[in-house]
C-alpha cells in the first residue's frame, strides 16, 4: 500500500486495534522512515488523545492519590507534620492519662487504708462495748490516786478474754513498744500482746479465753519493737487481778 | 450505545485547557527525570483524575480502575527517562499509557491477549508524543472534535467507541456487530476522516 491508501488507518494503527495485515504496512513505511506516515502517525496520536481527553470526568477514591505516592516513598510533608503532630498529641495524652491513673491508684490506695484502719478502730470500739456491757467482765483498776505513775482499768472475762485501758502512759521511745503480760499463779509471765500508745492513753485487747482462776496479775513492760519472749524491763504498770 | 455524553460546558472548557495545555511540561518532566517525588504529586494533579476517568469507561470497575491508574503513572515514572523534555507532550503520553492498561486488562479477562497478539507497549513509546501539531491540540480544535461527535451516525459512533474503549479491531468489531467487514471498514473510514476533518486534516496537508 501507498501512503494515501494507509492515511486513514492510522489512528486504528496508534490504539493498537489495527488487524495485522495493515499493521505490518504501517511498520514497514515508518521502518524505513517514511515521513508521510511518521507526520500521519503524530498527527492521529494527537487525534487520540484529544478524543479520550473528552471522556466524562469521574473521581477516583481519595486514597488513590497517597497509595500512589507512597509506592514511590513520598508522602507530602503538610501530611508528614500533621501524622508526627498527631503522634505527638496522642502521647502527651498517654502520659497525662497514665499520670492520672497513677494518682487515682494511689489516691484508691490511701483510701483503702483509711478504711483499714477505720474498720480496725471499729472493730476494736466493738469489742470494747462488748466487754464493758458483759455482765461476765471483772474490773480491775490500777494507779488510782497517784499521780505520776500510768492508771486505768483491767477488764477480765474467761471467754471474751483481757481489756487493758491504760492513761499517763510514760513515752515507749524510738524503736520501743508496750507488751502485756500474764502473771500465772505458778511459773514464768507469758506475753499477752503488743500495743502502742495514742498520746499517753493506750487501749490493748487479747481475745480468746483466760483461766482468769490461775491467773496474779496482768502486767505492762517497755520492749523492743518486736517484743519480747520474757520482760526485759521493769514493768510500768502490775494490775493484782487474782480472786 | 451512549458515547460521549455531553458534560457540562464550563467543565469541559476548564478541563480542556489542563489537557491540551503544554506550558510547563518541560519543567515537570525535567523533574520527573530527576525523580523528584514532588514532580509525581504535580503530575497526578494535573491528570490523575482523567487518566482514572478514561480507565474506568474501560473497566467499568472502580477497584480495577484505581489500581490501573497507579500502575499507569508508575509506568510512566519508571519510563520517563527517554521523554523529551523540550518537545513531548505530557498528558497525551499519560493518556495512551492509561488507556493501553484498561485495554491490556479487558483483553487479558476476556482472552484476546494471544488472539491480537497486538504489543501496545510499542504505542507508548516516548518518541510517538514528540512534535503533537500544536493547533490539533488546541482548545478550539476539541471543541469542533466534541461537535463532530455528536454529528456522526449510531453506527459510526459505535465503531469509534468499540475501537477506543474495548480495543477491538475492525475484524472483531464486524463480529461483534454481525456485519460485514468491509461495511465496519466504511464506517470506521468514514467517521475518523469527519473527525480528522474538524481537527488535523488541514495540518497534514
Amino acid at each position: 500500500m501507498n501512503c494515501q491508501e494507509l492515511r486513514d488507518m492510522y489512528e486504528l494503527y496508534a490504539l493498537g486495534v489495527l488487524d495485522e495485515g495493515e499493521k505490518a504496512e504501517i511498520d514497514e513505511h515508518l521502518g524505513r522512515g517514511c515521513e508521510t506516515c511518521r507526520r500521519g502517525l503524530a498527527a492521529a496520536t494527537a487525534l487520540n488523545s484529544v478524543m479520550l481527553s473528552l471522556t466524562p470526568v469521574e473521581s477516583p477514591g481519595r486514597r488513590l492519590k497517597h497509595r500512589l505516592l507512597a509506592s514511590i516513598g513520598y508522602e507530602r510533608p503538610g501530611w508528614f507534620w500533621t501524622g508526627a503532630l498527631a503522634a505527638a498529641l496522642m502521647l502527651v495524652v498517654a502520659l497525662w492519662l497514665a499520670t492520672q491513673e497513677r494518682e487515682r491508684s494511689s489516691q484508691l490506695a490511701e483510701v483503702r487504708q483509711t478504711l483499714l484502719q477505720v474498720t480496725a478502730e471499729r472493730d476494736r470500739l466493738n469489742q470494747a462495748v462488748r466487754f464493758l456491757s458483759d455482765p461476765e467482765t471483772r474490773p480491775a483498776s490500777f494507779g488510782r490516786g497517784q499521780l505520776a505513775p500510768p492508771h486505768g482499768y483491767v477488764l477480765l472475762h474467761p471467754q471474751l478474754g483481757v481489756m487493758l485501758i491504760a492513761s499517763n502512759l510514760p513515752a515507749a521511745g524510738a524503736g520501743k513498744t508496750y507488751e502485756m503480760w500474764f502473771l500465772p499463779k505458778t511459773g514464768a509471765p507469758r506475753p499477752a500482746g503488743l500495743f502502742q500508745s495514742d498520746g499517753l492513753r493506750g487501749l490493748h485487747i487479747l481475745t480468746g479465753p483466760v483461766d482468769l482462776d490461775a491467773l496474779n496479775a496482768v502486767a505492762v513492760t517497755v520492749e523492743p519493737a518486736a517484743g519480747s519472749a520474757a520482760p526485759t524491763t521493769t514493768p510500768i504498770i502490775v494490775v493484782p487481778v487474782g480472786s | 450505545m451512549r458515547l460521549f455524553k455531553l458534560i457540562p460546558a464550563v467543565v469541559a472548557y476548564a478541563l480542556l485547557q489542563v489537557i491540551l495545555r503544554r506550558d510547563g511540561d518541560a519543567d515537570l518532566v525535567r523533574r520527573l527525570k530527576a525523580h523528584e517525588p514532588k514532580a509525581m504529586a504535580d503530575l497526578y494533579k494535573r491528570c490523575g483524575r482523567l487518566a482514572y476517568s478514561v480507565i474506568l469507561r474501560i473497566v467499568r470497575n472502580t477497584g480495577v480502575a484505581e489500581d490501573l491508574t497507579q500502575e499507569t503513572f508508575l509506568r510512566v515514572w519508571n519510563r520517563v527517562g527517554s521523554f523529551d523534555a523540550e518537545r513531548g507532550a505530557l498528558t497525551p503520553w499519560v493518556l495512551t499509557v492509561a488507556r493501553n492498561r484498561a485495554i491490556d486488562h479487558l483483553r487479558s479477562m476476556d482472552g484476546r491477549m494471544e488472539a491480537s497478539a497486538v504489543d501496545l507497549d510499542h504505542l507508548e513509546r516516548a518518541g510517538l508524543f514528540q512534535d503533537l501539531d500544536a493547533s490539533a491540540l488546541s482548545i478550539d480544535r476539541a471543541r469542533r472534535l466534541k461537535s463532530a461527535l455528536e454529528k456522526l451516525s449510531a453506527n459510526q459512533r459505535a465503531v469509534i467507541e468499540l475501537a477506543y474503549y474495548e480495543g477491538l479491531s475492525q475484524t472483531e468489531m464486524a463480529e461483534r456487530l454481525n456485519q460485514p467487514l468491509g461495511t465496519v471498514k466504511t464506517w470506521t473510514r468514514t467517521a475518523l476522516q469527519i473527525l480528522r476533518a474538524e481537527l488535523i486534516e488541514a495540518a497534514i496537508a
